[in-house]
């Protein structure tokens, strides 16, 4: 059993205007993912129905092999999430968030160690609406990652973050590939598309339009930039 | 179970920065009894009493309490959090509906019996006495405050927004706050009035606590003690049943 996530004809609609349209693919264990697009192409949407907080009107989904919408309480033993709009209570710190995230598995990582590793070891006792934008980005992957998952959901992985706090990110990620994760990501960086998806699938008003490897999309629109390839791919010039 | 405390502690610690509920569940309940000490002192609470107006009132001091953070506290905390997709975030955890509810419910008696504690503490200074029994008047205050509790669990689990909680909640809340003898004693109140308030679940749990407090003749409790009852394991399953993330 290789597959780590698994979607076949997800399709969702709100009011009549069909967001995701038909989505099928798979990801292999210990694979990146990246699910790409413009913004309102369905990524949000598809990772929603992918997880099952929000219901699909048609399609089959399966995470490690089962299904999110019936077995959500043991499946998210196993699974981190990072949303793109994720929130917390008001008034609470860094350090309680982390405990309360930590204490709700069997096997968690130590989460100061993740805070120190993405560089908001020092603002363990902050507020966390007192961060900056990138420093709750991290917050937020760090939640991610407590579970010790075998998959990672990780919804716009890198925005608000400086040059050199991406580039942490990844080295982190990567090391954690190796170790056997599996990471779901969106991203609007292709440089850091091109560093770490071994596969991505690029929607288009929620129709998938590429599915394949960084270097298929290059040799598909004979693009040298992957970002020419991605654009040509999401018609994004066509509709500029 | 370590896991239940964890989220109690930090949820407590929240909700005492917030300091919303300090005030509403703890002072206010304690100023109005203190209000009440000095006024009436250790007055009789009418001529020939064999009890204080202080001791009569004591039961309707700890319902304030159980009111504000049931009715008012409680419904809020959990449709705001619905809203600030908290509960979003952990719907993709291995967390339940039932453990994050009873945490919430665990944080208001924590409340309530902060709020006790004080007033019993206050009423020392105008020599109240608890002239029942202390494991029936305990019995009957645990009563009230789950009933209250279940229905603010209640509300908050299925008020589409904080905005309709928070309206729901003042429907409920300061009509029993003002009628069913917690603020203004039931025995001021005329007669047709007195009537019909006593239809209010908090009125029944009120003269509960108030009899065992006074040990008086409580006349047919098994009525209300079921009423109460079966009205907690309906708005419980409920709450439960209709639990929304989202």
């Amino acid at each position: 059993m290789s597959e780590a996530i698994f979607a076949e004809g997800l399709t969702k609609s709100y009011d009549g205007k069909t967001v995701v349209d038909h989505l099928s693919f798979s990801v292999e264990r210990g694979t990146v993912f990246g699910l790409l697009g413009a913004n309102g192409a369905g990524k949000s949407t598809a990772i929603e129905c992918l997880l099952g907080t929000k219901r699909a009107d048609a399609g089959t989904v399966r995470l490690l092999g089962q299904d999110p919408g019936k077995q959500r309480r043991a499946l998210f033993q196993r699974i981190g999430v990072q949303f793109q709009d994720g929130d917390y209570q008001a008034e609470i710190r860094v350090s309680e968030l982390c405990e309360e995230t930590a204490c709700l598995y069997p096997n968690p990582m130590d989460w100061r160690v993740l805070c120190r590793q993405f560089g908001i070891g020092d603002k363990m006792r902050a507020s966390v609406k007192h961060l900056s934008g990138g420093q709750r980005q991290r917050l937020f992957i760090v939640l991610a990652l407590i579970p010790r998952p075998e998959v990672v959901f990780l919804d716009e992985l890198t925005t608000g973050l400086d040059a050199k706090a991406r580039r942490e990110v990844w080295k982190t990620l990567e090391s954690l590939k190796e170790k056997g994760l599996t990471i779901f990501l969106t991203s609007h960086f292709m440089d850091e598309v091109e560093a770490l998806c071994d596969e991505i699938c690029i929607l288009r008003k929620g129709v998938s339009v590429f599915r394949g490897s960084v270097p298929q999309a290059k040799a598909l629109c004979g693009c040298e930039r992957f970002e020419d390839a991605y654009l040509h791919l999401a018609d994004q010039e066509a509709d500029a | 179970m370590k896991r239940f405390f964890i989220f109690l502690k930090t949820e407590l610690k929240l909700s005492l920065r917030d300091m919303n509920m300090p005030i509403f569940a703890v002072i206010m309940p304690l100023v109005i009894f203190v209000i009440l000490g000095i006024l009436y002192g250790e007055k009789p609470a009418f001529d020939g009493a064999s009890y204080t107006f202080l001791e009569q009132s004591f039961g309707a001091a700890c319902a304030i309490a159980i009111c504000a953070g049931g009715l008012m506290g409680l419904p809020q905390a959990i449709s705001d959090s619905r809203e600030r997709k908290v509960l979003k975030r952990f719907r993709v955890t291995p967390v339940s509906p039932v453990f994050l509810l009873g945490v919430e419910m665990a944080m208001y008696i924590v409340y309530c019996a902060a709020s006790l504690g004080t007033l019993a503490i206050a009423a020392l200074f105008w020599k109240v006495r608890l002239q029942g029994s202390l494991p029936y008047f305990l019995g009957s205050w645990l009563l009230t405050m789950v009933s209250t509790l279940s229905v603010g669990l209640l509300v908050g689990g299925v008020a589409k927004n904080t905005k309709q909680a928070g309206v729901i909640a003042s429907i409920l809340y300061f009509p029993m706050l003002v009628f069913s003898g917690t603020t203004l004693p039931i025995e001021v109140m005329p007669r047709a009035m007195q009537k019909i308030v006593r239809l209010f679940p908090l009125t029944q749990g009120i003269s509960l606590m108030k009899n065992t407090f006074l040990r008086m003749n409580p006349g047919n409790v098994l009525a209300p003690i079921c009423v109460m009852l079966g009205l907690t394991a309906l708005c419980v399953g409920l709450a439960v049943r209709f639990f929304r993330w989202e």
